[in-house]
């Protein structure tokens, strides 16, 4: 009796899971086995034809711009329905940006790939070799990219990703307490020292610190090491990767680095990026190193903020004060994915010469291809001055190790944990660790 | 004497309210906050809000698609502590009774495991979801909180168990019963108290639960309430007040919850402590 | 011979359910866990290859490693007095009141309704917003210390945070095993001229010697995997000062070198550690309970 009962009790699990895994599967199975097998007659459908189905999935990192996102792909599904005789089903899977990475992760692994996803650039390289990517240097969009931009999306000569989110950036500045200072936008490092000096006799702190999060220590290195590499020593980064170089030989970023934490907010460890940003929106300091991403959370706690940006002098040479352009968020192919053509579409839209515009203005990115058209914020044309004007540099492209290494170690610098020479001593180590592993 | 007594007693609350206070201490500011404006917010985190604006609430009840997030996590701790309890207790009172090697065995095997870290067995876990077709599933989601949770249960039930007198189980079997017959009537009851401890522990883990819904559900009509309101934290910027509200109302249903099962855990122990 | 087979089968019956569950949701990514750990993986890649013990052997010679490890022992160490003594107390307390039982008992497990990503977030803005305006503004100046750039004081954060989160937990066992010591017993000892310190230390705490244990392991169990608390309020900075094993091994598969198959590695490791640690403390404790 008892028996028969644990049998019978086991039995409707086991029939309950099958159920109910046969039921899940069949949901997604006609979907897919519809689009293969009408694949190879999608090619001569004329209007009357019956609109064949697929489902396209996307998997994107900034949950922010859901509402923005969700509107295009709809647009998106609607242009093909219209145009290709296509009913597609776009699902768009935002998780939140912290863990994006590892759950994206977990699909590559697991077969179970995104058909675009969003990728950030630095990660490019190591995505690239895992055979993730897809070449796009022969769509559409390819063309309509400016060339700087492109540039950071680009290895061996191929266009790995779309660019979404792209920015020049340097220092971040309060117009208003400038100006109220009579100060003018410093080129040189002494111009800079001077710029400290009258801010804090009129009774302002020169610099916003905001160090609790290890990337926003990290930025320092970004803009010091681009600057004097890109001005003085521009086969740095190629050296280091062959093991040939040292940190030793850019020792003198420490220079305004060191200028840079001397002359700020106290607190600075506690203080996060989000925290930072609003504080200096509230005037608790003139200058923040900060990317224009930031823009964000300022606007919204000072909506009447005068926001600039200014290119960091690294040194006394002005020809060598130049800003950052990076992109960080930016959108991949998956070579393997079961609807390639649609994938290729929907890359090609995002950059599409009608509807691209009110996408990027939507989610106030900047820019970045021939079709846009619309105008950007004051600060956004500050930067893009200084890239008009040749006075910029692409973002060097570092292991991601060493970068999440710089920010740690600048961390306890800070806090006077490390000195210097060790910090450098330390990141020529992990330099080398990063090759090892490549 | 007496006096004495009054003043300690008085100072026992006093050091309890104390307690309480530090404990409520963020809830309440998560509160406070929440009926700000994100500028107010940023800009002093301390202060009284200047309107107690509920459009934040209306604003995140609709982000989050309260409701359908809601029903979600209702389903899946339900269905996850039903599962759990069931063959939890099960497993634990044979475990515990049976002593034979085997016996021993099995407990170990289902103890081990708890010590294993939830990042290392993630990526394989979500291979074996795929592999029996159950992403994107709520339904196989509560089975794989079973297969979670069934470890930490069965080793309460274990313990559990212990304390019952084994004469109760020996004359019920004297008298006719059948193994399950002794578990149903008899133990099962018995168990009210740490039943009522596994019940609230596991709902709340898997109410809370982040990492594992977040790489098996890719739909976002399946969102779990915690899911929902991480879909609030932008990469550079997050939305507090939105984030706050989202908070307070995922965990109203839980001090509902608890506020009710509490009462039920007075009625089973009042039965279970008269015994001996 | 036969009774035991007879009963292990009827005991095998009865656990099924939860042995199917457990062995294809648990044990099998487990052992995959161990698999990979024994190749190169990236996490990434189709390709790898298997490496055999080297991700082991490299494993002894990572300094960052064990530091978090140590780090996460000290964690460990004070959260088990810590915590268990204020939940002891607690519950002791709470049990012995007349009236707001339930009350206190909703208030003190509240903490444990919000996920502690949440709540670590939460005691984040206390300690980098809301102690500084007290003591700005207030004149608490003893609040004002750098509660995250300071390793000593961010340690005190941690653990003020990690017993606010697991406090009520704890508490649960506790007051359940308070309400299983039969009235009778205590009457009797009060009858015999014990005070309420007396009736505690012998008659009530050797009965609730199962909840200590349970507590106890379940302390040394989370305490050694604990993660989203010290994310939350250091991300286990300034460097590394406050990095705890789980993050050590977090950052070695997602960040830095990708190195998922070392990840996985590494947390074997820390998962044969914890073992050993709780197999002395069930082996001690154990002993000590009473099964009436």
């Amino acid at each position: 009796m008892k028996k028969i009962f644990g049998l019978m009790l086991t039995a409707c699990m086991v029939l309950s899971m099958t159920a109910c895994g046969s039921q899940s599967a069949s949901t997604t199975a006609p979907a897919e086995t519809k689009a293969q097998a009408t694949a190879g007659t999608t090619a001569a459908t004329t209007a009357t034809a019956e609109p064949r189905e697929a489902e396209l999935n996307i998997m994107m990192s900034f949950p922010q711009y859901m509402d923005q996102w969700e509107t295009y792909c709809k647009q998106f599904e609607d242009k093909m329905l219209a145009e290709e005789n296509i009913k597609v089903k776009v699902n768009l899977e935002m998780p939140s940006s912290d863990q994006y990475e590892s759950v994206l992760q977990a699909r590559l692994s697991s077969g179970d790939a995104p058909d675009l996803y969003t990728l950030h650039s630095n990660n490019i390289a190591t995505y690239y070799k895992a055979g993730n990517l897809t070449d796009l240097s022969g769509e559409a969009l390819a063309g309509k990219i400016y060339d700087n931009v492109k540039a950071t999306v680009t290895q061996d000569g191929k266009l790995l990703a779309v660019p979404i989110e792209s920015q020049a950036w340097g220092v971040l500045y309060n117009k208003d307490i400038f100006k109220e200072c009579g100060l003018a936008v410093p080129e040189t490092l002494d111009e800079l020292k001077n710029v400290c000096a009258v801010l804090t006799e009129k009774g302002y702190t020169p610099f916003m610190l905001a160090y609790q999060e290890q990337w926003v220590p990290q930025l320092m290195t970004a803009l010091t090491l681009g600057g004097k590499v890109s001005g003085e020593i521009p086969d740095w980064v190629d050296r280091m990767y062959k093991d040939e170089g040292s940190y030793a030989e850019v020792k003198d970023i420490f220079g305004p680095i060191d200028l840079i934490m001397q002359n700020g907010t106290d607190r600075a460890m506690e203080t996060g990026s989000e925290a930072g940003s609003a504080d200096f929106a509230n005037g608790k300091a003139a200058m923040y190193v900060q990317g224009t991403w930031a823009s964000g959370t300022i606007m919204t706690t000072n909506p009447e903020m005068n926001l600039g940006v200014f290119a960091l002098p690294i040194n006394n040479n002005k020809a060598d004060t130049l800003v950052n352009l990076s992109t960080s968020t930016t959108l991949a192919v998956y070579p393997e994915s079961k609807e390639m053509d649609l994938a290729l579409k929907f890359a090609n839209y995002v950059l599409d010469d009608k509807d691209s515009s009110a996408l990027f203005e939507a989610c106030s990115f900047n820019p970045l291809a021939s079709c846009h058209t619309f105008t950007p914020s004051s600060w956004v044309a500050d930067a893009s001055a200084y890239v008009a004007a040749g006075r910029s540099y692409q973002d060097l492209v570092l292991p991601q190790a060493v970068t999440d290494e710089q920010g740690k170690l600048l961390q306890e610098y800070y806090v006077k944990s490390i000195t210097q020479d060790e910090f450098i001593s330390q990141m020529d180590a992990v330099f080398k660790e990063a090759n090892k592993q490549a | 004497m007496k006096q004495k007594r009054m003043l300690v007693q008085v100072l026992i609350y006093v050091l309890l309210g104390a307690a309480a206070l530090f404990c409520l201490f963020p809830l309440l500011m998560a509160l406070m906050n929440s009926f700000k404006t994100n500028r107010e917010l940023l800009t002093n985190v301390m202060s009284f809000p200047s309107t107690f604006n509920f459009d934040n609430f209306l604003r995140t009840f609709d982000k989050m698609n309260y409701l359908r997030s809601l029903g979600n996590t209702v389903f899946l701790a339900a269905g996850g502590v039903c599962l759990i309890v069931l063959f939890s207790a099960m497993a634990g009172w044979k475990i515990c009774r049976t002593k034979t090697h085997l016996s021993a065995f099995l407990f170990g095997l289902f103890v081990f495991s708890m010590l294993i870290p939830f990042s290392s067995i993630m990526i394989p876990l979500f291979r074996v979801v795929l592999f029996l077709h159950i992403k994107n599933s709520l339904v196989g989601l509560v089975f794989v909180y079973a297969g979670l949770g069934v470890s930490m249960a069965i080793f309460l039930y274990h313990g559990f168990v212990k304390s019952i007198p084994i004469e109760l189980e020996e004359s019920a079997v004297i008298d006719g019963c059948s193994s399950m017959q002794v578990f149903f009537y008899i133990i099962f009851p018995m168990l009210k108290p740490i039943t009522a401890a596994v019940c609230i522990t596991n709902a709340l883990w898997i109410w809370n639960d982040f990492l594992l819904p977040l790489i098996v559900i890719s739909d976002n009509k399946k969102y779990t309430l915690l899911l929902s309101t991480n879909t609030l934290f932008g990469q550079y910027s997050n939305d507090w007040t939105a984030i706050l509200s989202s908070l307070i109302l995922a965990a109203i249903p839980v001090i509902i919850f608890y506020a009710f099962l509490q009462k039920q855990i007075l009625h089973g122990i009042a039965d279970g402590a008269i015994k001996g | 011979m036969k009774k035991k087979t007879k009963q292990n089968i009827s005991m095998l019956l009865f656990t099924l359910p939860a042995l199917i569950v457990y062995a294809v949701f648990k044990l099998i990514p487990a052992i995959s866990g161990i698999y990979y750990s024994m190749t190169d993986w990236n996490g990434l890649g189709k390709g790898f290859d298997m490496v055999g013990l080297d991700n082991f052997k490299e494993i002894l010679s990572d300094k960052y490693y064990w530091q978090s490890i140590l780090f996460t022992l000290k964690y460990v160490i004070v959260m088990i007095i810590v915590a268990n003594l204020i939940a002891l107390l607690l519950a002791a307390t709470i049990e012995s009141r007349q009236r707001a039982k339930g009350l206190f008992r909703t208030i003190f497990f509240m903490p444990n309704m919000i996920s502690m990503i949440i709540g670590g977030y939460m005691w984040m803005f206390i300690f980098t917003k809301v102690l500084y305006y007290m003591a700005d503004n207030w004149g608490m100046t003893f609040f004002d210390k750098s509660w995250i750039g300071d390793p000593k004081y961010a340690f005190i954060a941690i653990i003020i945070v990690a017993s606010w989160g697991s406090v009520g937990y704890l508490m649960i066992f506790y007051m359940a095993a308070f309400q299983g010591v039969p009235m009778n017993l205590k009457e009797a000892a009060s009858l015999d001229g014990a005070n309420s310190w007396q009736t505690f230390r012998h008659v009530v705490l050797p009965l609730i010697q199962n909840a200590v244990t349970i507590c106890i392991f379940w302390t040394l169990n989370a305490g050694f995997q604990v993660f989203d608390v010290v994310y939350a309020l250091t991300g286990g900075g300034p460097g590394r000062a406050t990095q705890t094993a789980a993050i050590n091994i977090y950052e070695e598969a997602f960040r830095g070198n990708v190195r998922y198959g070392y990840a996985t590695a590494k947390s074997t490791v820390l998962f044969v550690i914890v073992m050993l640690f709780t197999a002395i403390q069930l082996r001690l404790m154990k002993r000590k309970e009473q099964e009436l």
